[in-house]
């Protein structure tokens, strides 16, 4: 699925896509203010005009499930973080406003921020034990949810058990003497600003750079680890704030239906949920309300489609799958972009200069930017490198070394696959790491980056153990990797990409960067390294679209990104043609001169033309260390890698 | 002898889980696919039956044999409409996410189409062995619930012989390692995808008829037969059918102690908390992979 048209379709794909289709608005102009606009004037006009009729009262129903669904797509849809405890949530919610309306004459008003808070702190203790597990084990986990709560409110006398808990108290504080048509619509308007704020809130949320974030983790957790996201803590918030957005659209259901079913924490009502996120589109905030509006209005109509929801709802998300995997957003968004290229299309024909822009944005990469790199990359690269070059300087003396492992050892069920390695690294210069398959190369590496644990041995960074550092940490300390295989995130641009490494939201809680995203910042420093690399051409590329080359070139980007200490390679040239090796080799020699790297590599010419000195892992142990012209002559080095 | 009585219950209640975790467990190791349906299949065989057999008078046999015909035509002809654009198509979905929600989806359509033709009420086949139940000394055994237990375990060992020993049970598991793979060593994975797609709906059928006097059904029972033949299959590690078998079975017979000597009102809830915990303590000794986003 290569060309423009894709293209155009996935990275629109991502986050609020729909938003700049539905209100033909640029992507420079703060896009979190524009759905919670619309939804505040639609939402309110709604509630104005049918507020004391059925379809007002099927439309703040829906609302308040559109409050829990708009936490979800963050969670669930965005984050990939699937954990069943939305209809929980909501429960809690709902009840504890009935029992402290009911127990304590609480207005339903002064009664859901304490509950809010209530809930959060639950969701923060629940949350710090099941979000350690990840993805089908953080399913499972929390799937026993809502069995658990199911069945405890069916016997719990104090919350009416299979009767459900009535409300005294109204949304709208009410007396008895207040109209039906005031409560109905005063409370379908308050109902209606909690929805404004939940969908304020997660657009920020995703469109900040804590949003980039949550994007890596959503597609791999070791990527995100390893570019210096603190996932547990991540995982951590999101499940908070699923939580409390449910307790919110829990609130709010109590206060206008004045009642709380038992059914409201039934593992169905889970699902419930589930299928009105992934109708409306699991990665979209807008998409999220949509569904909920949607599948409130079908149960609501009171004709055949209510009487038999649940053939219309398995038709209908069967249908919206099959055409879009992103739901109904994801088809509003296609179809947005199929008109704009159709319009781009007729205005290339007009004028060439219209969309001369995006031609050239589409050109192969390796045409242009591979020809720049040849002419840049003496200067340029090392500009890219500045930065790198003044932190090392700044920190640590001379003699130092800047890395130490000592006598690291790793059994993988009594498979040693490394025995008492050592190994010293100085501030600057390039490092090859040799061997045959299975020789432990990647363990290593996994070892110093922090993903893989060592069994034996300590890893000492400028002077200090950072041996049981996670990764994130090791990353904030200097240490930036590629890995073997491609990890890019696919479905972001390059920019994007590279972006993920420039982040300083890493410790900034998620709701602070409601308020202010530096994402721009990010984005522009991400942009001066590909500048600097010669890559700018293919800023705006999806990474998918790109060519092994370039890719394996964004990866090398998103590592320097960082500024370094210490550079990680594992395997750059893999794929690589004769060609692209040698553009490469000239550009590795560059990073050398400014920071450390270590280089995994199996292309022993490459490792030779560019390392200063080689270090041969053999079945976990280190047989050879020395400088390339002793690498060619070793008879062991012969033996092992050449099969002489 | 009330340990030995719980005991006995929790091997039939368990093995109600076990089959059903064997046959998610089957389709998840050829097809990556978690599938929600087959407990809704297991519905379709039980209130078909009963409504075949006593509303529409037809003999029993023939009321099994249409019912069971009725549930693989219907999953082969799903198989080769909806599977097969979105598994097969110009656009292939990725992750066991979405495609989940196409058999969640599948759910809630047999769900809709069972109200409407048998109804909301409880209903079950008609018990195919009757007499009064077995006794050895103080231990009781229902005639239904010895059927059900043979059944689990005649279709759980039958699968893990089949993945074990046959080429067959071979060249399907490798279609659900790496599908490419296995389509370049001449193995037709879409066929493998559609033969264990049909098998696993009308054994859940074979066995929603079985089971059904224990426990009774009604058109909403589907969903939650699968969520435990799910959790019994998470136990299992999703890919094995022996061991998911097994865990099945555990988890009855503790469900049926912890509400014999803990408590009959929480004896769930506790029950569910010890599954919890495990999960959390052992995620990669139980056999869970990250694998929910690629």
């Amino acid at each position: 699925m290569t060309g423009l048209g894709g293209f155009a379709r996935r990275t629109e794909r991502t986050g609020l896509a729909g938003l700049d289709g539905l209100t033909g608005v640029s992507s420079r102009l703060p896009r979190s203010l524009t759905p919670t606009a619309v939804v505040l004037v639609v939402g309110a006009v709604i509630v104005l005009v049918y507020g004391q009729q059925y379809t007002g009262s099927v439309f703040v129903l829906a609302a308040c499930y559109a409050i829990v669904t708009a936490g979800m797509a963050v969670q669930i849809g965005f984050s990939q973080q699937i954990a069943f405890s939305q209809s929980v949530f909501m429960g809690v919610g709902a009840y504890g406003v009935a029992m402290l309306n009911t127990h304590f004459a609480m207005p339903v008003l002064v009664a859901t921020p304490i509950v809010l808070v209530g809930a959060g702190l639950v969701a923060l203790l629940l949350g710090s034990v099941v979000t350690r597990a990840s993805g089908l084990a953080l399913a499972v986990a929390t799937l026993m949810l809502p069995l658990i709560a199911a069945g405890y409110v069916s016997s719990a006398g104090y919350l009416g058990g299979v009767v459900g808990a009535p409300l005294t108290g109204t949304l709208w504080p009410s007396s008895s003497s207040t109209s039906t048509t005031v409560i109905a619509v005063a409370g379908g308007l308050i109902v209606v600003v909690f929805l404004a704020i939940a969908v304020f809130v997660a657009s920020r949320i995703l469109t900040s750079d804590i949003g980039l974030e949550l994007f890596v983790l959503g597609v791999d957790e070791r990527t995100a680890a390893a570019m210096g996201v603190r996932t547990p803590r991540r995982k951590l918030e999101l499940f908070v704030l699923g939580c409390v957005f449910a307790a919110l659209g829990g609130a709010a259901y109590a206060g206008t239906q004045q009642f709380v079913p038992e059914t409201l924490v039934d593992p169905t009502s889970e699902l419930a949920l589930l299928i009105m996120l992934f109708i409306g589109g699991r990665r979209s905030i807008i998409g999220a309300v949509i569904g909920a509006l949607v599948i409130q209005y079908l149960q609501g109509a009171s004709n055949w489609v209510s009487v038999n929801i649940l053939v219309v709802e398995g038709v209908l998300l069967t249908v919206v799958l099959l055409v879009d995997p992103e739901g109904l957003a994801g088809i509003v968004n296609t179809g947005m972009a199929w008109l704009r290229q159709r319009r781009g299309a007729a205005g290339a024909a007009a004028g060439p200069g219209a969309s001369g822009e995006a031609v050239a944005g589409d050109a192969p990469l390796t045409a242009r930017a591979g020809g720049q790199w040849a002419a840049d990359h003496g200067g340029a690269a090392s500009a890219a490198l500045a930065g790198a070059a003044e932190s090392a300087a700044g920190a640590g003396g001379a003699g130092v070394a800047l890395l130490e492992c000592r006598g690291i050892g790793k059994e993988y069920g009594g498979l040693t696959v490394l025995d008492d390695v050592t190994i010293k690294l100085p501030e600057r210069g390039l490092f090859g790491l040799c061997g045959p398959n299975g020789a432990g190369k990647t363990t290593l590496l996994n070892v110093i980056g922090g993903s893989v644990p060592p069994g034996r041995g300590t890893v000492i960074l400028d002077g200090a153990d950072i041996t049981r550092r996670p990764p994130q940490e090791r990353f904030h300390l200097g240490i930036s990797r590629t890995f073997q295989a491609v990890h890019l995130i696919k479905g972001r641009t390059v920019l994007d990409n590279v972006a993920v490494a420039c982040l300083a939201s890493h410790t900034s809680s998620i709701v602070t960067r409601v308020a202010r995203s530096k994402l721009d910042d990010a984005r522009d420093k991400a942009a001066r390294t590909l500048s600097d690399l010669g890559m700018r051409g293919i800023q705006d590329r999806e990474v998918s679209s790109l060519t092994l080359e370039s890719q394996r070139m964004v990866e090398l980007a998103r590592a320097l990104a960082a500024n370094p200490r210490l550079l990680l390679l594992d395997e750059p040239a893999s794929g690589l043609s004769e060609e692209q090796r040698h553009r490469l080799a000239e550009l590795l020699t560059a990073f050398g001169e400014r920071t450390c790297v270590l280089l995994v590599e199996h292309d022993l010419d490459l490792v030779a033309q560019v390392s200063e000195r080689i270090f041969v892992l053999s079945s976990g142990r280190l047989v050879f260390d020395g400088g390339p012209a002793d690498f060619r002559a070793s008879p062991v080095v012969n033996s092992l890698l050449v099969g002489l | 002898m009330k340990f030995g009585n719980l005991v006995i219950a929790g091997l039939v209640t368990g093995s109600i889980y076990a089959v059903f975790a064997v046959c998610v467990a089957v389709w998840y190791r050829v097809s990556n696919i978690l599938n929600l349906a087959v407990g809704d299949f297991a519905m379709v065989g039980a209130l078909g039956v009963d409504n075949l057999y006593r509303v529409k008078g037809l003999p029993l046999w023939a009321a099994i044999v249409t019912t069971l015909a009725v549930v693989g035509v219907f999953s082969y002809l799903y198989d080769q409409v909806v599977l097969r654009i979105a598994l097969d198509g110009r656009r292939q979905m990725e992750g066991i996410v979405v495609t989940f929600f196409f058999t969640f989806a599948l759910s809630f359509f047999i769900d809709g189409v069972a109200k409407m033709l048998f109804g909301t009420d409880v209903h079950a086949a008609p018990a195919l062995w009757n007499g009064a139940s077995l006794s050895w000394g103080s231990l009781h055994l229902e005639r239904a619930g010895l059927l059900v237990l043979v059944c689990a375990v005649i279709i759980g060992g039958a699968f893990w012989v089949y993945i074990r020993y046959t080429l067959g049970g071979k060249a399907m598991e490798a279609s659900g390692e790496n599908a490419i793979g296995a389509r370049i060593a001449g193995i037709d994975t879409r066929r493998y995808r559609r033969l264990i797609f049909v098998g696993t709906a009308v054994i859940a059928a074979i066995f929603g008829i079985v089971e059904s006097p224990i426990t009774g059904y009604t058109y909403l029972s589907g969903a939650t037969i699968s969520l435990t033949g799910f959790l019994a299959a998470a136990y299992g590690g999703f890919r094995k059918p022996g061991r998911a078998l097994v865990a099945g079975l555990a988890i009855g017979v503790l469900e049926a102690l912890l509400g014999g000597y803990v408590s009959a009102e929480y004896g769930d809830t506790v029950l569910y908390a010890i599954l919890a915990a495990l999960v959390l303590a052992w995620p990669r000794g139980l056999g869970f992979e990250s694998a929910v986003t690629q």
